[in-house]
């Protein structure tokens, strides 16, 4: 791969004239490398240049509010679960069997298909030591991977941005939402983020007819175009040189923005025109969390050289009334995601890409007494993919009470495993540098 | 080092930095005003805000909510349907109530009396990081708030310890919960680790003999202030930081206010925070025997920086990105307008990245660059047009997307509303001729906005705008204005 690189796209092109990407902002010895030599640099990271077009995409699912596990996977042939769940337990005439002990809540079909046609991991059983209950808490702890009593400054995935991608497209990460998530934190923060392709964009108030000039949108592309120049020599050219005894980060601030601004002119034109031009090869639900996965699928069939995408589906707080949410949640997420493996296997991309699933704990065993259930522990975690090791991994928690820890279901796979397992195996990359330290990864692919 | 800048030295350049840095910034006019004072007394006008009366009411439901307990307690002997309603009540109007301070807090910053005070509280606010998502409670955030601007330039050492007694932070750092049979060592740690040392400068140990010392702060949730309970106490020796002895609380701080690495930290802190930058090795040492010599007290330390020659080198003039709060803030400064409602600036504020009240954790904003991303920035660009040249919008449930566990109630209840946003009277930022002439406009533009000018290119772009104009409508100047906004020069201070 390192070979193949030419500066083709007008991306490239741009960034071989203006010194190319904020990696020189954190570089110390940027001003005495040359454009080449940081490309090549880039190239010997995990990171993709310009034969993106081939490598592998991870696609992180987050299931927002703590999703119930227990009904999720159920142990429909467990005493204790039925016990546990008198009102909202899912009885096994109803469950989707996946063998003679456990099997997907009836809503599940999508998932089902997937589990049958051999794409779909369920990890059991997932958490982390000393779990905390709190929303805010736990997803932070999943989000930046970080022990349960230590804050981490920077997200799992920013972490992998600034250790693997370094000098990479800003399109490297994709968020579909109003927020970048914590995950993406990180030191060079990377990433972008929309809801809709038509927001990610600089908005004019002028509505020109077809074929005129939007004036405002001219002079706004005008004035956000950098002059900067590659230096002839190490003394700086228009980076600034810096006096003694004042460390900077590596330039001026508004050099800094001024790569930003182009970065992001160059990827809004780039994100939009794919919305635009690529179509949705299957059939999804009509759902807000469906329309992010069309997203996802255009986005990768027009070839954005994007590495992790991160799309969420909300509402699983089930403190009352669960049956009714969970039904209509749970339907929702294994049908839009069936969709978005069809509309993957018939763009030929099936093979790139990887669904991973999480959510910030799951619930109590016991069913509380408004027809729902409460802040818990460990949940699965599903894994969609071609080449993902399908089936059952790990195994099922126990449900006896001398297995429990004050109630909650103790967790037999840290989700650090999973995530070291996707980096390695999936990502080709080093995890303990992302991780904090070295866990076994799981074999999930 | 750490000498004065010189007389020459101030200038309508300087005087615009100081009131960029130690406030929010300003209008022409506030700059020129400042500029005559000359530097002394500028300074004084600023960091001597005593002076000048602050008559900001607080808001309503400032006060301590001495039925809440109670009323939290007895919701749990309630029904299942009644239970449910009174708690989502009860988080309703907490929801509605941290909006609500959102805007008290950045209206004082917008158009205050007292901008400095408020810088401090922004300062504070950063340091201390503690965020409604888990504290829950709108008159707690308050009050901490509160005792930011109350000791935003007092003695370290108070200021330490006072905000390590502060309810909101008892609870964020679970220093309410501990007790000398199992210490918490939640607050032990980050007071050292973030507030005031930085990491290696003290032991395991330290940690969990500080932990020790610390049992008996405590929260009484009935009067909602912080109470001192002997029977939680650990009154055992312990030796921290070299100490022996049966310290206290108190005694912990002040053992920690006493490392010459504390004046360190803290001054080289404040100096990236109005700088933009962290100090060198040489400047944080004198900036640190200069914050010993003024008794560790902020406000005579902050004023031998703000005079300091240092604080006006090149690479310290607009050389810092604007946080979103300075940028909003700013803007309605430079630009003499109101800023949006409650909830829509703090809407923008979360979009942008600095949520206030909900920093990202317990180390606050990460600040610098790294407010920058090609989102934030084409929002930034985006927002402005909403400021400069206002809208009225029909709100939806997605303008105001809830965090997992966020507060949401809000958010049903204003959906259906249409309200008006922003606005930029241009008769009162602009003269007639400015408004009639191109070049005058141009030039009056960038004198405000920027206290600088545009490369020739850019200047360029702006021209081949106005000319495309047959004539200068108001609708074409508010564009140019947002125009001007939608530069990287823009977002740097």
């Amino acid at each position: 791969m390192k070979n193949e690189i030419t500066l083709q796209t007008r991306r490239e092109f741009l960034r071989g004239t203006v010194l190319g990407s904020a990696l020189s902002w954190t570089v110390p010895t940027f001003l005495a490398d040359t454009f080449m030599a940081l490309h090549g640099e880039a190239a010997d990271s995990a990171t993709q240049i310009a034969t993106g077009k081939d490598a592998t995409i991870l696609v992180v699912l987050q299931m927002a509010g703590g999703n119930d596990g227990l009904n999720t996977v159920v142990p429909y042939s467990n005493d204790y679960y039925h016990s546990a769940r008198p009102k909202i337990g899912q009885t096994a005439d109803k469950i989707l069997k996946l063998n003679g002990d456990i099997g997907f809540h009836s809503a599940m079909t999508g998932f089902k298909s997937l589990y049958d046609s051999g794409n779909l991991a369920v990890v059991q059983g997932v958490g982390y030591p000393n779990p905390n209950r709190s929303h805010f808490r736990s997803t932070e702890i999943w989000q930046t991977a970080s022990d349960s009593d230590k804050v981490e400054k920077y997200g799992w995935l920013g972490r992998y941005f600034d250790n693997a991608c370094a000098g990479a497209d800003p399109t490297v990460g994709v968020v579909v939402g109003r927020q970048l998530p914590e995950s993406f934190f990180a030191k060079t923060p990377k990433g972008i983020c929309f809801d809709n392709p038509q927001n990610y964009r600089f908005l004019s108030p002028e509505h020109p007819k077809s074929g005129q000039t939007d004036m405002t949108e001219a002079a706004y592309e005008k004035l956000n175009e950098t002059e900067m120049t590659i230096p002839e020599d190490n003394s700086g050219g228009s980076i600034g040189s810096l006096p003694a005894g004042m460390p900077m980060q590596g330039g001026k601030a508004v050099d800094f923005i001024e790569r930003t601004a182009m970065d992001a002119q160059i990827s809004s034109d780039e994100v939009r025109s794919i919305a635009a031009r690529v179509q949705n090869q299957a059939i999804y639900p009509t759902s807000a969390f469906a329309n992010s996965l069309k997203l996802v699928a255009k986005l990768i069939g027009g070839g954005l050289p994007t590495r992790i995408y991160y799309v969420s589906q909300g509402g699983y707080d089930t403190h009352t009334n669960q049956i009714a949410t969970q039904q209509r949640l749970l339907g929702d997420l294994g049908d839009s995601l069936k969709a978005f493996v069809d509309d993957m296997k018939a763009q030929g991309n099936m093979q790139r890409v990887l669904v991973m699933t999480f959510s910030e704990f799951g619930r109590r065993v016991n069913e509380n007494a408004n027809g729902g259930t409460d802040h818990g522990a460990a949940a699965p975690m599903f894994i969609i993919g071609n080449k993902v090791k399908a089936g059952l991994l790990g195994r099922y928690p126990g449900l006896a009470p001398q297995d429990l820890f004050q109630g909650d279901i103790k967790y037999n796979v840290d989700f650090r495993s999973v995530y070291a397992g996707v980096l390695e195996n999936w990502l080709k990359t080093k995890s303990a540098p992302i991780l904090g330290r070295q866990f076994e990864p799981l074999q999930v692919v | 080092m750490l000498n004065p800048l010189s007389k020459d030295g101030w200038n309508y350049e300087t005087a615009a930095h100081l009131l960029n840095r130690a406030g929010f910034g300003g209008p022409p006019e506030a700059i020129a005003r400042l500029t005559d004072l000359g530097h002394e007394a500028a300074l004084s006008s600023l960091l001597d805000y005593e002076k000048i009366p602050d008559p900001t009411p607080n808001p309503v439901w400032a006060v301590p909510d001495l039925g809440r307990a109670e009323r939290l307690r007895a919701m749990q002997n309630l029904a299942p349907d009644a239970k449910r309603e009174a708690q989502q009540a009860e988080q309703r109007a907490q929801a509605q109530q941290i909006i609500e301070l959102r805007g008290w807090w950045l209206d004082r910053m917008a158009r205050g009396p007292r901008p400095f005070q408020e810088k401090m509280v922004l300062f504070w606010h950063g340091h201390f990081a503690t965020s409604y998502e888990k504290v829950r409670d709108a008159y707690y955030m308050w009050r901490q708030n509160d005792l930011f601007r109350q000791l935003a330039t007092d003695y370290w050492l108070r200021l330490l310890i006072v905000a390590g007694q502060d309810p909101a932070m008892l609870i964020w750092l679970d220093q309410a919960q501990s007790r000398k049979e199992h210490p918490n060592e939640n607050y032990a740690r980050e007071v050292m680790e973030l507030f005031s040392l930085g990491e290696g400068h003290y032991t395991e140990k330290d940690v969990t003999e500080a932990a020790r010392a610390l049992t008996g702060w405590s929260l009484d949730r009935q009067t909602e202030t912080y109470v001192y309970r002997p029977l939680f106490h650990d009154n055992g020796d312990k030796t921290f930081l070299g100490l022996t002895g049966n310290l206290t609380g108190e005694d912990v701080m002040e053992q920690i206010i006493r490392q010459p690495q504390a004046a360190v930290f803290i001054t080289g802190k404040l100096w990236n925070f109005f700088a933009g930058q962290m100090p060198s090795p040489e400047l944080n040492n004198a900036l640190a025997d200069t914050f010993i010599k003024s008794a560790r007290r902020f406000k005579p330390f902050l004023r031998v920086m703000f005079r300091s020659e240092e604080f006006y080198s090149e690479s310290v003039l607009r050389n810092q990105v604007k946080s979103p709060v300075q940028w909003l803030v700013g803007t309605a400064r430079v630009l003499q307008c109101d800023l949006p409602p409650a909830f829509i600036s703090a809407a923008m504020l979360r979009s942008l990245g600095q949520d206030l009240f909900a920093p990202p954790n317990v180390k606050g904003w990460d600040g610098g660059i790294t407010w920058i991303t090609t989102n934030t920035l084409l929002e930034r660009y985006n927002d402005a047009a909403t400021l400069v040249q206002g809208t009225t919008q029909q709100l939806t449930a997605s303008d105001f997307a809830r965090k997992p566990g966020g507060p949401g109630g809000i958010i049903q209840e204003k959906a259906a509303q249409r309200v008006h946003i922003g606005g930029v009277d241009l008769e009162k930022i602009l003269t007639p001729e400015e408004r009639a002439d191109k070049n005058k406009l141009v030039a009056s533009l960038q004198h405000r906005l920027l206290q600088s000018t545009f490369s020739n290119k850019q200047d360029q772009a702006l021209r081949d705008f106005l000319d495309s104009r047959p004539k200068l409508a108001d609708a074409d100047i508010s564009n140019v204005i947002r125009l001007v906004m939608s530069t990287p020069e823009y977002q740097v201070t």
